[in-house]
């Protein structure tokens, strides 16, 4: 198994608009922890040196809500999808 | 929408809600269930196992019979992973017991089963259930937040229908995450060290593959859990038969995580790659990965469970815990949804949601399983906590066994000569005493 792999099997319902925002990416620059880069498990997070600032690829959530917890800075407008949307789990 | 056209408003059709929704039904109630997945159990990643219940025979006669579980687990496995081995008990229930009816002059024994199960399947079946009992089934809607007025919970601000939603009673099954009652202000949110992170991989093979492989026959599962595989953060691996899939993955307490800083994936990559592990995933094919919050700190993370218009169950109120020995959760959904129901249709007909009334729901909650479970195995949650039980103590064991069964040419030693220098630069004695003293007191 390989990590890249895992991404490519979820199947989404991706809405336009994200559903969870770094709406105050300026608290991420002094985050000592940046905890959301790594414990996310869809690998959603990253940190840019160009842009000097959290990114998050929304299209790949696995609205657990990780990121919601570890954020203990308040950084993030969080919601899950607009109804419907979002990850969708295969049946069998 | 027209507004008080329903008795009570559910949210989320898991096992919580759509026990409620279903449970109100039965007594006459005008029930809507809001779901925000396309279909209930379009969210769901379980994959796991619900040990047997009689609640929803209460709820769906006949229940285990019809319900589209895959695998009724009759052999369970937990072993503890070293570096260089790894050292497994095995649980073996009497062939029969998968048996779902228990017929007469049967000597199946269901009471010592537990049923995996593939949620989209049976969230969806089991919301069928509550729609042919009556419920309002509204899927894709999702719950903004609450509609409070005086003091009151008095509806549910949706999208997806733009729109609120006004009954006199909301039942907030919306999951780990607990919005809503966070939203009412019944808790502040839980925390990274109150919850666990769970990922899964689904790997599909043959039902003929996986009986074999599990030495299982007809429509008997097995289960393995695994001690000491998570690199040094509190957690475990699993390892669930459906009928043709495997459920594969790992649950590790966030705050462990965090604090480790290792990407949950990696350590799934390394899991599955891992010695006990990789054999059992021979020539199966990956096929879905999928990542969930469990609750995990039992009843010290129990919010406030309801208030005026508004009671909690399932997740969302904390309902979910593993004693490293058994896991609960659907369970638990189920009892809390019912109890949920049950004295939401008493104060609905009485005309009475205050906050004194609902209240008795948590005594109820009191009298039944769920907080007494929670209550039973307090002291062993508490326990799951401790780090040296993920890291030292599954290294000892391994080096104990490794030395019990070499042979090497040199004379034999007694297990008490062998476990001291296994725990000689590990651990320090006083220290051992004291968490088998911790230990004893959580299970004994």
């Amino acid at each position: 198994m390989i990590v890249d792999d895992l991404f490519d099997l979820v199947s989404y319902r991706i809405h336009p608009e994200a559903h969870i925002v770094v709406a105050r990416p300026e608290l991420c620059r002094e985050c000592p922890h940046r905890a959301c880069t790594f414990s996310c498990p869809a690998r959603c997070y990253t940190w840019s040196e160009d842009r000097d600032r959290v990114d998050f690829a929304y299209e790949a959530c696995l609205e657990c809500g990780t990121c919601l917890l570890v954020c203990d800075r308040e950084a993030l407008d969080w919601h899950y999808p607009p109804g419907g949307y979002g990850v969708r789990y295969r049946l069998t | 929408m027209p507004a008080a056209s329903f008795d009570a408003i559910v949210v989320g059709a898991g096992p919580a809600g759509t026990s409620a929704a279903l449970g109100l039904a039965r007594k006459g109630a005008r029930v809507l269930l809001l779901e925000r997945g396309e279909y209930p159990g379009a969210k769901n990643m379980f994959g796991g196992m619900m040990v047997y219940s009689p609640v929803p025979e209460q709820l769906v006669p006949g229940f285990w019979a019809v319900a589209p579980w895959e695998r009724a687990v009759t052999r369970r496995v937990l072993s503890v992973v070293g570096e260089g081995s790894s050292t497994s008990m095995v649980f073996q229930a009497a062939s029969g017991s998968e048996q779902p009816s228990a017929g007469a002059g049967s000597t199946s024994d269901r009471t010592l089963t537990a049923f995996t199960m593939f949620r989209p399947l049976f969230d969806r079946w089991y919301a069928e259930q509550a729609v042919a009992g009556g419920v309002t089934l509204l899927t894709g809607c999702r719950a903004e937040g609450l509609v409070v007025r005086d003091g009151a919970v008095r509806g549910v601000r949706v999208t997806g229908i733009d729109d609120t939603v006004e009954a006199p009673l909301v039942i907030a099954c919306d999951g780990v995450l607990s919005l809503l009652a966070k939203d009412a202000g019944l808790h502040e949110g839980f925390k990274p060290e109150q919850v666990a992170l769970g990922v899964r991989a689904l790997y599909t093979c043959t039902e003929e593959e996986i009986d074999e492989r599990f030495g299982l026959s007809g429509r008997e599962g097995a289960t393995q859990e695994f001690l000491g595989c998570t690199e040094g953060v509190r957690g475990g691996g699993f390892l669930y038969t459906q009928t043709e899939t495997l459920s594969v993955g790992l649950v590790v307490h966030l705050d462990s995580l965090t604090e480790r800083r290792i990407p949950p994936y990696e350590l799934m990559e390394r899991f599955v790659a891992s010695t006990p592990v990789a054999p059992l995933l021979r020539g199966t094919r990956l096929v879905e990965y999928s990542a969930h919050l469990l609750p995990e700190a039992g009843r010290r993370m129990v919010p406030r469970l309801s208030m005026a218009g508004l009671l909690v169950a399932g997740d969302a109120a904390g309902f979910c815990y593993t004693n490293g020995l058994t896991q609960e959760g659907m369970n638990l959904a189920m009892t809390s949804g019912l109890l949920a129901a049950e004295r939401a249709a008493g104060a609905l007909s009485d005309g009475d949601l205050s906050a004194q009334r609902l209240a008795r729901y948590a005594e109820d909650l009191k009298d039944s399983p769920v907080l007494r479970d929670l209550k039973t195995w307090s002291r062993a949650i508490d326990f799951m906590h401790e780090d040296r039980l993920f890291t030292v103590y599954p290294r000892l064991v391994s080096r104990l066994m490794e030395d019990l069964y070499r042979s090497d040419g040199r004379s034999k030693q007694r297990i008490g000569r062998l476990g001291r220098r296994a725990i000689k630069d590990e651990v320090s004695l006083r220290r051992l005493i004291t968490d088998l003293y911790r230990g004893g007191r959580g299970y004994l």
